[in-house]
């Protein structure tokens, strides 16, 4: 009885403390010290964030490519009224903010503002309050002719619907949101690599993105209990293999820190290889994923 | 034996809900003290905060993009004393220590190439002669740019 009592005691605080290690890799240039040094420290691992790009960032990669505004590849807002569960309005108001940002990426005015209206909407909906919310639609008209501005509220947006999700122990909300972003961002990535006059570079950033799957996927993993992400897991499981054919390879290089400027210059070399059939593979799982989301 | 179970439940239930409740104070904490720091990075919209203990380690994993800078920027309850933030590469190489630069917060980081990185924050071990250790908020925030280049 006194076991019983013991782990009834301990066993949440143990859930709550539990440290993941990291597996260590003494690569060739640190000395065994650090390598024990480090050791140390990944058993101390209390907590691990993973972090997915933002769609802002995702269409942001993809405009030096140069390709043609194409709306129809866009979830249309009309969509907005078949969202009627939590999950469906999470997923997609990440959908949604993939498609502001590629709409204001080719500065358009007006339908950047009527999907901003449907992430109010959508917002609304959860209940992230209009404080939370942190935009007015006027204040996206007053700025709309400011990129920065723009991207600064999208921005905005995102950020208040994660922390008031994470804030109201609702995380996994939050996860849907960056699962519907993500994905959506591919789908942009995809097509524009179809018009684009610099295909080769969004191939790369498609390719690219089996390193943020990874961290999708982990951060996924971490809500087993959640029925919405798990029916979406095996499909991301099963993207994820189809990635594993995308060949990455990176070595390190030299790093440059500018003490003056306060910033550090990575300088590594890294090999992307992606073949049309790679890309036609991945396409097929995300139109699949993607229709699952937007329905 | 009822009772003990009913008040061992009462304190693993306050136990639990008190760190949440300050989980939640540490994330609405981030959100007003420490984004308006990222400025004028565009913040990636993801909140990693939690609360910590001295001797706990925290790691982020993200990735950077070429023409992109981002900045890292860790912010922390004073009470920590000077918290350590390290960024590795995928072979785990230590690519930069804010303990070369007097513990400074924040620093901007620009890779030539996409990479996965590892952030690593460790907070101090508690001092010898202190009795109690102490916890407090953390969060990683990471905000990018395009290359000033």
């Amino acid at each position: 009885m006194k076991n019983i009592i013991f782990l009834y005691i301990f066993s949440p605080l143990l859930f709550l403390i539990s440290c993941q290690q990291n597996p260590t890799n003494n690569g060739d240039s640190e000395k065994d010290t650090l390598a024990t040094i480090e050791k140390n420290y990944a058993k101390k691992v209390k907590k691990i964030f993973y972090t997915v790009p933002s769609p802002i960032e995702m269409t942001n990669l993809l405009k030096k490519a140069g390709s043609e505004y194409n709306p129809n590849i866009l979830n249309p807002t009309a969509n907005t009224e078949k969202y009627l569960t939590v999950s469906q309005l999470a997923i997609n108001l990440g959908v949604y903010g993939a498609d502001l940002s590629y709409n204001r990426m080719f500065d358009q005015i007006q339908s950047s503002i009527n999907y901003l209206v449907v992430l109010r909407k959508i917002s609304d909906k959860l209940g992230v309050p209009e404080d939370e919310g942190a935009f007015a639609i006027s204040r996206i008209e007053d700025n709309m002719n400011n990129k920065d501005s723009v991207m600064q509220i999208i921005a905005e947006t995102y950020a208040n619907a994660d922390a008031y999700f994470k804030e109201n122990d609702m995380p996994n909300i939050a996860a849907m949101i960056l699962m519907g972003g993500w994905t959506e961002g591919i789908y942009i990535a995809i097509n524009v690599a179809q018009t684009a006059q610099d295909k080769q570079s969004v191939l790369d950033r498609i390719a690219e993105q089996k390193l943020s799957l990874d961290n999708l996927i982990e951060l996924m993993k971490g809500y087993s209990d959640d029925k919405t992400i798990q029916h979406f897991y095996p499909m991301f499981v099963e993207l994820k293999q189809v990635f594993n054919k995308v060949d990455i390879s990176y070595q390190s290089g030299k790093v440059n820190t500018d003490t003056i400027n306060k910033i550090t210059t990575i300088s590594g070399t890294s090999h992307v290889e992606i073949n049309d059939e790679d890309i036609s593979s991945i396409e097929n799982k995300i139109v699949e994923i993607r229709k699952e989301m937007i329905l | 034996m009822k009772r003990i179970f009913l008040f061992l439940s009462v304190i693993v239930f306050f136990s639990v809900v008190s760190i949440n409740s300050a989980d939640a104070q540490c994330k609405s904490f981030t959100k007003k003290h420490c984004l308006c720091q990222l400025s004028p990075f565009v913040y990636d919209g993801q909140l990693n905060s939690a609360v910590l203990t001295q001797g706990d380690v925290a790691d982020l994993m993200l990735t950077f993009y070429p023409d992109q800078d981002y900045r890292v920027f860790v912010c922390y309850d004073k009470a920590f004393g000077n918290v350590e933030f390290r960024l590795y590469d995928s072979n785990k190489k230590l690519i930069y220590t804010n303990k070369d630069n007097d513990y400074l917060p924040y620093w901007d980081f620009s890779s030539s190439e996409t990479m996965q990185l590892i952030l690593r924050v460790i907070i101090p071990e508690k001092a010898e002669d202190q009795i109690a250790v102490k916890s407090g908020c953390v969060s990683i925030l990471v905000g990018f740019k395009e290359e000033s280049k």
